[in-house]
């Protein structure tokens, strides 16, 4: 199984968009496709979640960069603002943009610390209590796998979701209640090796 | 000072890399290193018997290891750069050499089809790859930025970044190695940054 | 026989630099699938061979050696340039790219990018309009653009300031193409510049550029190391476009006038019947 219409997905944690970066990452589809995504925040703080591609030439934005309140590609800088309208085009820069070219944006929510999203998700993402936010941890192995052997461990204090990748790899994220980063990372780093050395 | 120099060559560019941040002047001497091989040439290795780029010629004296070229330049011009009461910058240093030598080395296969075992390097650069992003997450979440603990930026920073930036084009992947994608962003951002081809100067003032 | 896109399959593909061949080791590659091993001999001759043996046609023009694994049905790519005598053919080496071969020659054509991917060298913002030009189709097959203008800070190791340089393009086969730039010294010739695209597999290529530049006082050492440095800058662009293979299907993706040549030689590569290294018009993209 990897990722379901529907559902909501944590993509991203907070801390990893900070203001003027575009974070990049990936959910591996039921269709097998892989859909890339490129994460940033316009300059009210508001989060974007857009596919990682320039509808120009396909460029992934997640090479480009944040410039003010737009993101500007880095192939031939069109700029596009919060929502995906393409505002400039530098070659043609007397021409009105057409309303057509904008970049695909994907739904978002944020909660507890997490950015979530999802192909037409239903309702609000999973609540998955208080804590700090772990550091994400990706497996070369496929999200079923992963699912089964989280639910096998003995994980006190940690409230996990599975980001599918692809058909093979798996993000962890999650919350680790009482802030102890340090223990859950060492944790799910065991999982990992335990995990991947199967394969 | 002269600095015998290949645009491509990751630790040359760390050494332009640290002048672009202290504001140093260098004269650049360019060597025509593939597929020219000005670098097995009699006068280079007069140089430097290695044949390894970048050499520093600085007055009378003469440098031919990059992270020694590194060390001087800040010890004489930007202390804040080599912080030396701190035995981290002997490991992080340590990384870097052992990343120029993967990470840096699928590069050149990838780029230059240089002939190399293109699996190992990458098997090794990973390893690295993930260490780094390990520590770099939980030196931000300590509210750190750079590779070391303190609010500057070091020659270790430098020393890493020259193989961690451009390693996507060596066929290696920093999509999940997100501490990195921001390092490399402060990294770019920070005043007096100079570019290599593969690693993009930031657009925003251009 | 193979299955193998007949259009590139018969045709010349460069696979080896013959300076290299001659100062190293023999060169192990691929094209089009198919393992190959290119060798200098003790009398400087070059030798093409595939790694199962099956028999091939090779050539050598340019500095450079070529291989077609198919039947030939015209020689290698004439560049009558070449036979200018105060133009020395430079090669530039064999530079690794992974994506498709028609990304390669597509980049090479695109104006817009100059100011950006090679700001300070082939443009700058915010001189980064591209001004219309003209479009036609070559009597021999492949497409020419004419009237191309874009201001460029430094468009050659020779110049020394800014200046509006006047450029056509060219692409006679589906994996060769070349431009013609004003020279900065002297501006009423040409420099051109080819690049060949070596198609390794469907997502990967070899790029070649080849210089036959006029002299200007800058050594061939400089004209290769500025060429590097520029198709450098365009190697994270080109993999990093998404997908790999060149969607030929109006409306794949999302051009503008200033994409005239790229959408031309889409279009041609379409009425040809190309199937390497690209998402055909019929075929939905990924
Ligand atoms: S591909 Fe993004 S602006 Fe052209
Ligand atoms: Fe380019």
């Amino acid at each position: 199984m990897t990722m379901v219409p529907g559902n909501w997905y944590a993509v991203a944690a907070e801390h990893d968009v900070p203001a003027g970066h575009i974070y990049r990452t990936a959910l591996g589809g039921n269709d097998q496709a892989i859909r890339e995504l490129a994460i940033w925040r316009a300059s009210d703080g508001a989060v974007q979640v857009w596919e990682d591609r320039c509808p120009h030439r396909g460029v992934r934005f997640s090479l480009g960069e944040v410039v003010g309140d737009e993101l500007r590609c880095q192939y031939h800088a069109w700029r596009f603002a919060k929502g995906g309208a393409c505002t400039f085009i530098p070659a043609q820069p007397d021409m009105k943009v057409p309303g057509s070219i904008h970049a695909k944006a994907w739904p978002v929510a944020v909660s507890a610390g997490l950015i979530w999203t999802g192909v037409d998700p239903v309702g609000e993402p999973p609540v998955l209590g208080e804590g700090a936010a772990i550091r994400a941890v990706p497996v070369a192995r496929p999200l079923a796998e992963v699912e089964t052997a989280l639910a096998q461990a003995d994980l006190p204090g940690l409230a996990l979701t599975l980001q599918p990748l692809g058909d093979t790899e798996t993000i962890v994220r999650g919350l680790v209640a009482n802030g102890d980063c340090a223990a859950a990372d060492r944790a799910l780093a065991a999982l990992r090796r335990q995990l991947e050395c199967v394969a | 000072m002269i600095l015998y120099d290949a645009h491509h060559v990751a630790p040359a560019y760390a050494v332009r890399l640290l002048a672009g941040f202290l504001g140093l002047p260098l004269e650049l001497q360019g060597m025509d290193v593939y597929p020219g091989h000005d670098d097995r040439s009699d006068e280079f290795l007069a140089l430097n018997p290695l044949g390894t780029l970048p050499v520093l010629v600085d007055g009378d004296t003469v440098f031919t290891d990059w992270q020694e070229i590194l060390a001087h330049l800040a010890l004489a011009h930007g202390p804040d750069w080599y912080p030396a009461t701190d035995p981290a910058l002997v490991g992080w240093l340590g990384i870097a050499r052992d990343l120029a030598a993967s990470a840096g080395a699928a590069r050149l296969m990838q780029t230059f089809c240089v002939p190399g075992d293109l699996a190992e390097a990458k098997a090794q650069a990973e390893r690295l790859l993930d260490e780094v992003e390990r520590r770099m997450w939980f030196a931000e979440r300590a509210g750190h930025g750079w590779l070391l603990a303190g609010t500057h930026p070091t020659i270790a920073d430098i020393a890493a970044f020259v193989s961690i930036a451009p390693c996507e084009d060596g066929g290696l992947s920093l999509r999940d190695r997100p501490a990195l994608r921001r390092w490399c962003d402060r990294v770019r951002f920070h005043p007096g940054f100079v570019p290599m081809s593969g690693v993009f100067p930031p657009m925003a003032n251009t | 026989m193979s299955t193998i896109d007949p259009i590139l399959w018969n045709d010349w593909h460069p696979v080896a630099e013959t300076c290299t061949l001659l100062s190293g080791p023999p060169v192990e590659t691929v094209l089009l699938g198919v393992p190959l091993v290119i060798a200098a001999d003790a009398d400087g001759a070059f030798h093409a061979r595939r790694t199962d043996d099956v028999p091939l046609h090779q050539d050598e023009r340019y500095g450079l050696v070529w291989v077609c694994l198919g039947t030939p049905e015209r020689p290698v790519l004439a560049i009558p340039e070449a036979d200018e005598p105060d133009r020395p053919a430079v090669t530039v080496g064999s530079i690794r790219v992974q994506t498709a071969g028609p990304r390669v020659i597509e980049n090479f054509l695109d104006l817009g990018h100059l100011g950006y991917v090679h700001a300070r060298y082939l443009g700058d913002d915010p001189h980064t309009q591209v001004l219309p030009y003209k479009v036609d189709a070559l009597p021999e097959g492949g497409i020419i653009a004419t009237g191309c203008k874009m201001f460029q800070p430094q468009a050659s190791p020779a110049a020394t300031e800014g200046f509006m340089v006047d450029y056509v393009y060219k692409v006679e086969r589906p994996l060769a193409t070349c431009l013609y730039k004003a020279n900065p010294v002297h501006r009423d010739r040409f420099d051109v510049i080819f690049l060949f695209a070596q198609p390794v597999s469907e997502e990967e290529s070899i790029a070649h550029p080849l210089l036959l530049c006029l002299p200007d006082g800058t050594t061939a050492a400089d004209l290769r190391t500025f060429q590097q440095l520029i198709f450098m800058q365009d190697k994270p662009i080109l993999e990093n476009q998404v997908p790999k293979r060149l969607p030929l299907a109006d409306g794949a993706e999302l051009p503008i006038a200033a994409d005239k040549s790229s959408v031309a030689y889409r279009r041609w590569l379409s009425k040809i019947g190309m199937t390497y290294g690209v998402i055909p018009a019929q075929a939905r993209a990924a």
